[in-house]
């Protein structure tokens, strides 16, 4: 091999310039080229307050409390036995009472001269005092009022320190309140609260028969639209008094429940449907498919309100003692046999009738109106025991807590959405969502027990079910990342070679020049 | 001839119309099918269904025969008046004459929606409009919810309300137009049409309404009109018409559903026409007028009428045949026949839970020696008011052009009409290209054809074109109507997936003005008939759909070429070739033969250390 010839040294001009070219190149691709394509590219993330969202979720952020004030009448006691019960009562009821979140309060009325005097509406009920023979406990039917009757002699003395009729009227209280108290402490069990707000005591059959009725019942909305259908296997009938049945059977409830929710009514008739089911003797599968949901015009209403779901057929069909479930059973006998409910769905009302009949008069769907009144009630969620105003008091409290844990829980499922997903883009919509829903749950909070709070927990769920259902945000969940390679590999790749290289090349030759610098300077100080 | 038709027409119009006073609540529900034998062996079948709710019950929600899902679509959306059509087919004018309903219950091509709503502003009214057709959309199993923007158009002159409408609302109403042609009408659009009727599918004559037979019609219209009727003296009604037009061929018909592969009858049973001179017994000149005239309900549907909808006005007869007297019709056992005193139709009283079977008989040597050949045993087809075709002209991927022929066949009488075009946006029309001329005539004659147009442009996917034009066609002519456009092209993400195919552009709308009536208060004139055209296939330029990834690989090369090269320039230094690095394969294995060595002798010295 002949030695090559080498080149003549370069100038250092010349090294000096390669030397800023390659650089300003690199310097150009990383300060003006990257952040280019990073603020391009980059998908938008709102901020989200992520650590208190997720606190609300595991209920550490409100403890739902739902303190009841209960008003003592005595208008025939003197004003120190009165307090002297009234403490007796408290002391036995904050015995008997295990559940923090639910606390009954006593408080005692001003006495006043009529003895008919109406509730106060602060308090959750009224307790009447009355003088009577013997120790009874009625509930008044049309207002939160209960009326207790005591003998003369049960009035405890300013000494002792217990009485028979502060322990009978805790019980009494206890027992009122007993299915309201194991609803909400249902509702914190299965929402994700932290077990010292809990109570201990709920069985396992009380908490499956609470779950049934929860699943049962329609989620809160402030307007429901009630159906009612008709339906005929046949030609006949055609018509029905429907508007003026529903006025006399059906209309005192809905007035009583308008406070809580709005309905909107209406009515259809159709013929010759017929039912998924033909068989004779309806079983207990037959139910869940007797709905012929492919042929049955029961689409749901436009407009947001969730639609109950009413319908009154007309067939010779009867339902298999078998499949009644004991619950209906217990209702009234003829009821059960002709009806049942579908959860959050509606009402079947199976009605025989002779073949002639071509009108339906009022008298006729009485029976099935009084019907669907009941299971309006337990798809709208209202408990069961009671008198009916206490029933709904109860209603909105159970409401307003089942709303708040619901907004928590969806805040807690944005938030880890959010965390799972680092490519999601979260527009400030959410954002404001999330502000809004925790402003309202924090309101709701502060105010549980009343209007105000039922109000507050119905937006702050709102809200939160806008936010997490944001449209926007799943469009980029899908924009793959074979489809970057492909946009990006074809320029970038073949101008990195180029570049990549000179930047080696040019370290390679500057390296190499400290080390003959430093040869150099070596042979000169050995020189 | 023609007059004693119109005479029938208008008989049968007021019969129907007299039923509609709500005078007794049974007759609130109206059904009929008027069966009609067309010539060259096609039969027209019109179902009408139509029914009356009162404002009061309506307002307070009970649905007795008016559809709870289409109220509450009505309700809100605010629709005061609302029509829609499915259609599908073209009629053929030339041989089956003026179309049923004088045009009124028919769309073009594919889906057709108008409605009055109710609104304050146009803002107001889109939104109503977009509220309604997405729940239609749902309702219909149709894709209404593409009717956007730029299918939205407002006419001016060519709709007017059909119901009354009171004084107060008619100042905030709101007419929106909108027209998808490319959609295909099947059977999952009748089965929520014949849900709407109060005897579903089950009873009465919607029984024969198959999908199978329905779409495959030579043509085919659904139409669904709700008005608001406000007889004198009485309450108003809402009332609701469904209308099923639909155009057999009889011999199509007739195949067996398990055998529908056509073939050649033997030749004893050929129909020849006698009279040629070189008829013999073994020549048979096919008589094809003469074919198929004989068939029954069952053979032509597929089934027979269940009984009547129990629902129905019992005055009103459910079936009704227009066919001369002389011919025969046998019927089911406890049908009454009528024949109405016009000697060219009959109906039938169907008792309520019968079956009810039709069965036409050929016509008699008599009849075929009466009428002219083609139009054999059936009643002679009305003239229709004007013939209109529409074509595209012009050449290429860039202009093109509108031609539509209007016929006046008319002896004597002038006829004017609205001409309404709804054009897609990519379609830029040159306004300045339209004229009209008569055929045949010089230029001077064509100065008054058109007397009005009334023009929205188009702008670029925000809306399309609409275009209407008043025009007059002289007794006894053919008008050209021409217009020339330009085609745009379109962005990549707005072809559709089959884009080579074309685009549909929707059938103009042609409104026959009565011509005698004065202009009524709303300033429009009442529509005497309407016609649609075809619509249109425009194909636009169309690329190639893997441009997008095809232009990144170019450019990007083109770019690393080019940026490759000049940085080597600046960076490199360039030396002579003697002076720089050996290069080439001698070079390159020289080098590999060097590394290869260098790795040997370290293998061999640790081996050796070991």
């Amino acid at each position: 091999m002949t030695p090559r010839k080498q080149p003549p040294p370069e100038s250092p001009s010349d090294i000096r310039r390669r030397t800023h070219v390659i650089l300003s190149f690199w310097l150009i691709i990383l300060f003006l080229g990257l952040p280019i394509w990073w603020w391009t590219t980059t998908i938008y993330r709102a901020r989200l307050p992520l650590q208190e969202m997720l606190e609300w979720a595991d209920g550490k952020a409100c403890r739902p409390v739902f303190p009841l004030r209960i008003s003592i009448q005595a208008n025939s006691l003197q004003e120190q036995e009165a307090q002297n019960l009234l403490r007796l009562t408290q002391h036995a009821l904050d015995d008997l009472n295990d559940f923090s979140g639910h606390h009954l309060r006593l408080q005692l009325s001003p006495p006043s001269s009529d003895a008919k005097q109406t509730h106060d509406s602060g308090s959750a009920l009224t307790i009447r005092l009355i003088p009577g023979e013997t120790t009874t406990a009625t509930l008044d039917p049309l207002e939160p009022v209960l009326d207790i009757t005591y003998p003369p002699n049960a009035i405890p003395l300013p000494t002792s320190s217990s009485s028979t009729l502060a322990t009978y009227v805790a019980a009494q209280l206890r027992s009122t309140f007993a299915e309201e108290q194991a609803t909400i402490s249902y509702l914190l069990s299965t929402n994700a609260i932290p077990s010292e707000h809990r109570p201990q005591g709920l069985s396992p059959e009380a908490a499956e028969s609470l779950s049934k009725r929860t699943t049962r019942s329609l989620k809160y909305a402030p307007t429901y639209h009630l159906t009612f259908s008709l339906f005929t296997s046949g030609p006949l009938p055609s018509s029905w008094d429907i508007e003026a049945a529903i006025d006399e059977y059906m209309k005192p409830v809905l007035d009583v429940l308008s406070p809580i929710h709005n309905f909107t009514i209406d009515t259809q008739v159709q013929l010759y449907a017929t039912p998924g089911v033909q068989n004779q003797v309806l079983n207990k599968e037959d139910l869940s498919s007797f709905i012929n949901a492919a042929e049955w015009p029961l689409s749901p209403s436009i407009g947001g309100a969730p639609t109950i779901n009413f319908i009154v057929f007309v067939g010779n069909q009867t339902i298999a003692a078998a499949s009644q479930s004991p619950e209906d059973a217990s209702g009234s006998e003829s009821s059960a046999a002709h009806s049942w409910l579908i959860p959050q769905w509606g009402t079947v009302y199976l009605l025989s009738l002779p073949l002639d009949v071509t009108h339906l008069s009022v008298a006729s769907l009485k029976q099935p109106l009084l019907t669907f009144t009941s299971h309006l009630l337990s798809l709208t969620g209202t408990p069961q025991s009671g008198s009916l105003p206490l029933r709904l008091s109860t209603l909105a409290r159970i409401r307003s807590a089942d709303l708040l844990l619901r907004a928590s829980s969806t805040l807690g499922s944005l938030a880890r959405l959010a965390l799972a997903l680092p490519s999601i883009s979260i527009p400030r919509s959410v954002a404001d969502g999330v502000a809004k829903t925790m402003a309202h749950l924090r309101l709701a909070c502060e105010t549980l027990g009343g209007a105000e709070g039922l109000a507050h927990a119905r937006i702050a769920e709102a809200e939160a079910e806008r936010a997490f259902f944001e449209k926007s945000m799943v469009g980029q969940l899908y924009f793959p990342d074979e489809h970057k390679i492909a946009v990006y590999l074809p320029l970038l790749g073949p101008v990195a070679v180029p570049l990549v290289l000179g930047l080696i090349n040019e370290l390679k030759a500057w390296s190499k020049r400290r080390r003959e610098m430093a040869k150099r300077g070596e042979e000169k100080k050995r020189e | 001839m023609r007059q004693l038709f119109s005479l029938i027409f208008l008989s049968l119009l007021s019969l129907s119309v007299s039923s509609v006073h709500p005078s007794s609540s049974s007759s609130d529900y109206h059904e009929q099918l008027v069966l009609r034998p067309l010539p060259l062996s096609a039969l027209l079948a019109s179902f009408n269904f139509r029914s009356n709710t009162t404002f009061s019950e309506f307002e307070a929600r009970n649905f007795r025969l008016f559809p709870r899902s289409l109220a509450q679509i009505l309700q809100h959306a605010g629709t005061r008046e609302l029509h829609l059509r499915f259609s599908l087919g073209r009629w053929d004018a030339e041989s089956w004459g003026a179309r049923p309903w004088d045009g009124a219950r028919e769309g073009g091509t594919g889906v057709e929606l108008w409605a009055w709503l109710e609104a304050d502003t146009d803002e107001e009214a889109d939104h109503k409009w977009l509220i309604l057709t997405n729940a239609l959309s749902g309702l219909f199993c149709a894709s209404l919810n593409f009717i956007d923007a730029t299918r939205t158009t407002r006419p001016v002159m060519s709709f007017q309300p059909e119901g009354d409408h009171p004084n107060s609302t008619v100042t905030n109403m709101h007419l929106l137009y909108g027209v998808l042609p490319h959609e295909v009408v099947c059977t999952e659009n009748l089965t929520p049409f014949l849900k709407l009727l109060p005897c579903k599918g089950k009873a009465g004559i919607a029984t024969l309404l198959d999908g199978h037979k329905l779409f495959d019609a030579s043509w085919q219209s659904m139409a669904i009109d709700i008005r608001p009727i406000c007889p004198s003296g009485g309450e108003c009604v809402l009332q609701i018409e469904q209308t099923i037009d639909m155009v057999l061929d009889i011999e199509r018909s007739k195949r067996p559903r398990d055998n529908p592969i056509p073939r050649p009858p033997p030749g004893h049973e050929l129909p020849c026409d006698t009279s040629k001179p070189y008829h013999s017994h073994d020549t048979c000149f096919p008589a094809d007028y003469k074919a198929n005239q004989d068939w029954s309900l069952s053979q032509v549907f597929g089934k027979t009428i269940k009984g009547t909808c129990p629902l129905m006005d019992p005055t009103n007869p459910p079936v009704c045949l227009q066919i001369p007297d002389s011919r025969t019709v046998y019927i089911s056992d406890g049908v009454v026949e009528k024949k109405n005193p016009d000697r060219n139709s009959r109906c039938f009283d169907i008792p309520p839970t019968a079956d009810f079977e039709m069965v036409v008989t050929p016509p008699s040597d008599d009849d075929a020696a009466q009428t002219s050949p083609g139009a054999v045993g059936v009643l002679q087809p009305e003239t229709p008011l004007l013939y209109a075709e529409r074509s595209f002209t012009g050449h290429g991927q860039e202009r093109g052009g509108v031609q539509t022929i209007l016929r006046n066949p008319s002896p004597d009488r002038e006829v004017e009409f609205v001409y309404m075009e709804t054009l897609p946006w990519f379609m830029r029309i040159y306004l300045h290209t339209m004229e009209a001329r008569i055929a045949g005539h010089n230029a001077a004659h064509n100065a008054s054809l058109i007397q009005q147009v009334s023009y929205r442009p188009a702008l670029d996917r925000a809306r399309g074109t609409q275009l209407e034009v008043r025009m007059r066609v002289p007794a006894a002519s053919t008008v050209f109507l021409t217009y020339d456009f330009e085609k745009s092209i379109l962005r990549y993400t707005e072809y559709p997936p089959d884009a080579n195919r074309g685009f549909d552009v929707a059938a103009a709308v042609i409104t026959i003005l009565n011509s005698n009536a004065d202009k009524d208060a709303a300033g429009g004139r009442s529509a005497v008939y309407t016609l649609r055209t075809t619509s249109l296939l425009c194909s636009l330029p169309t690329p190639d759909f893997s441009m997008p990834y095809n232009v990144i690989i170019f450019t990007s090369t083109a770019i690393a070429l080019a940026f490759g090269g000049m940085f080597n320039i600046i960076v490199r230094r360039f030396v002579a070739a003697d002076e720089g690095p050996e290069v080439g394969l001698g070079a390159l294995t020289g080098r590999l033969k060097g590394r290869l060595n260098g790795l040997l002798e370290r293998l061999r010295r640790r081996t050796g250390n070991k």
